[in-house]
């Protein structure tokens, strides 16, 4: 560098449209170059592991479909395997594969909306509105489903709150026979695009070993290279039953992680087709004591969101509110390498790093 | 070569210019709502048994019921609930025995004023009778019981409307 200029800060945030939620960034700017960045979270903090020592365990769940509340399903998921396994629940085969259903829908809704909002972020707002377009098709499966678009509150200790409805399925078939063509319309829409290649390739590189320091998980670890899914490498639910790959990068670049979204969805699509097929009959929830009072203990499970590595620790003390939850929230452990990877590069690739990341701020502060 | 996938992309853009519309004028066309649909609260004030089954179920303490005893049973007296405090989660729904609590299919319960929020369900005074004359007076307040409630929910159904 020739001139050496004075550094000078700039905010990022807390309400910008790209930081996805109200987060913060500081940057510490040299001319246009990133010097030092300092992401400050928080601002979306609402207490929900301190509410959740209030409530029942079944109360518990409206809560968690406030954490990333664009794959609520799969919160409602982690929250409830986890208080399955302190209490020892057999779900029923039926209740298993429509979570399966709806959790799979729910990460292709996440998806759907990373990828729309990354093209955005990166200046093609067009993308953004095909991909919502589909998304609110997902929406109104769910609102079917549940009665509600996006805090659906549908899982249930035990089982699932409410069964299929008619007409659901045709449907979820339609949806899912169509989606392979929305995939492509995105590819040709917004991964072929020139721009968004140049914008994105080789950008935000995270190398394999450094993604696993991190601790990432999801779609950001696989865009590395690193082959780890949950539902591969230690099948919760009924996951080992269906036959699906794992999409990985290779270079661990912005464009890889958004890869690796495009090409999950429709292994998604895929699981969902078997488990339809799969779908047996018989209960949706299984013999569940009216007041939930599990016994003294704790329990820790984990489940693949579409953020990543979605973990809930449960301790019970005997009472019928728990004692204390934890989430594990991917979102928030991802955003611990924003501060490196800004490093070095222009402020405009700051959004794409971050926007690469596909963090929910719901969930970040929790 | 360069370009080529930009010229894609205005390709799709195209076609999808001459689609059909994926959205309808809002508040001339409405896309129909499914039946499990979460909208606004309705209490069938007769079916309800005043078992507190709902109020205990809520995660937030929205439901407000004041009851009093007459003969053997409960008998709702009042029911509010304090919707601004309302995540729509539906277990309170879930929890009727009896089928009195339902969602409607009304969404546009915005207000202007706070005060005006609250949800009044059911509103209404316990008939003082004795129990000897319990099944008379029953009848009697099913007769009463829907009118300190009715103009609440006109009430509001008007002020929801005109917003």
């Amino acid at each position: 560098m020739a001139i050496q200029t004075q550094t000078y800060f700039l905010n990022l945030g807390p309400q910008h449209p790209s930081t996805h939620g109200v987060f913060r960034v500081i940057l510490e700017l040299d001319g246009e170059v990133v010097v030092r960045a300092i992401p400050v979270p928080g601002y979306l903090h609402r207490g929900v592991e301190k509410l959740a020592e209030a409530r029942t365990y079944t109360q518990v769940i409206p809560y968690t479909d406030r954490l990333d509340y664009l794959a609520n399903m799969l919160m409602n998921w982690g929250y409830v395997e986890a208080v399955e396994k302190l209490m020892g629940i057999e779900v029923p085969e039926r209740a298993q594969y429509i979570r399966v259903i709806v959790g799979e829908l729910s990460r292709i809704a996440s998806h759907l909306m990373a990828i729309g909002s990354y093209a955005g972020d990166i200046g093609g707002l067009t993308g953004f509105l095909y991909t919502f377009r589909d998304r609110e098709r997902i929406l109104d499966l769910f609102e079917m489903l549940t009665g509600s678009r996006m805090t659906v509150s549908y899982f249930r200790i035990g089982g699932v709150a409410d069964d299929l409805p008619e007409g659901f399925i045709p449907l979820l078939q339609k949806f899912l026979a169509d989606l392979p063509g929305l995939c492509d319309e995105y590819d040709g829409l917004i991964t072929g695009n020139e721009i968004f290649q140049a914008r994105t390739k080789f950008v935000g590189v995270i190398p394999p070993e450094k993604a696993i320091n991190y601790s990432l998980s999801g779609p950001n670890l696989r865009g590395s290279g690193v082959n780890f899914d949950l539902r591969k490498n230690r099948p919760y639910g009924i996951y080992d039953r269906f036959d699906f790959e794992v999409p990985l990068g290779k270079n661990g670049d912005c464009f890889d992680r958004f890869v690796c979204r495009m090409k999950e969805m429709r292994q998604s699509a895929r699981i969902i087709q078997q488990a339809l097929d799969g779908l047996p009959e018989g209960p949706i929830q299984a013999k569940v004591p009216k007041v939930i009072k599990p016994p003294v203990g704790e329990a820790y499970t984990e489940i693949e969101s579409s953020k990543g590595i979605f973990g809930c620790y449960v301790v019970s003390d005997g009472s019928n509110k728990p004692y204390r939850v934890h989430f594990r929230r991917p979102s928030f452990i991802n955003l611990g390498c924003l501060a490196e990877l800004c490093v070095g590069w222009k402020i405009a690739d700051v959004i794409a790093i971050l926007g690469s990341l596909d963090i929910v701020l719901g969930e970040v502060d929790c | 070569m360069f370009g080529k996938g930009l010229i894609k992309g205005l390709q799709i853009t195209w076609r999808e210019m001459l689609a059909q519309k994926v959205t309808v004028q809002y508040p001339d066309e409405q896309i129909p709502l499914p039946d499990r649909y979460h909208g606004r609260f309705e209490l069938d004030a007769d079916k309800c048994i005043a078992c507190m089954l709902c109020a205990n179920a809520c995660p937030n303490k929205v439901i407000q019921i004041e009851r009093t005893r007459v003969g053997k049973k409960q008998y709702l007296t009042k029911y509010v609930m304090r919707i601004e405090y309302c995540m729509f989660c539906g277990l309170c729904v879930e929890s009727c025995n009896q089928d009195a609590l339902r969602f409607s299919k009304v969404f546009n319960m915005n207000q202007y004023f706070r005060s005006r929020v609250r949800l009044t369900l059911a509103d209404r005074p316990a008939p003082a009778e004795e129990p000897a004359e319990e099944a008379g007076s029953e009848q009697e307040a099913k007769k009463k019981a829907p009118a300190p409630k009715k103009p609440a929910g006109a009430g509001s159904e008007a002020a929801a409307g005109k917003s």
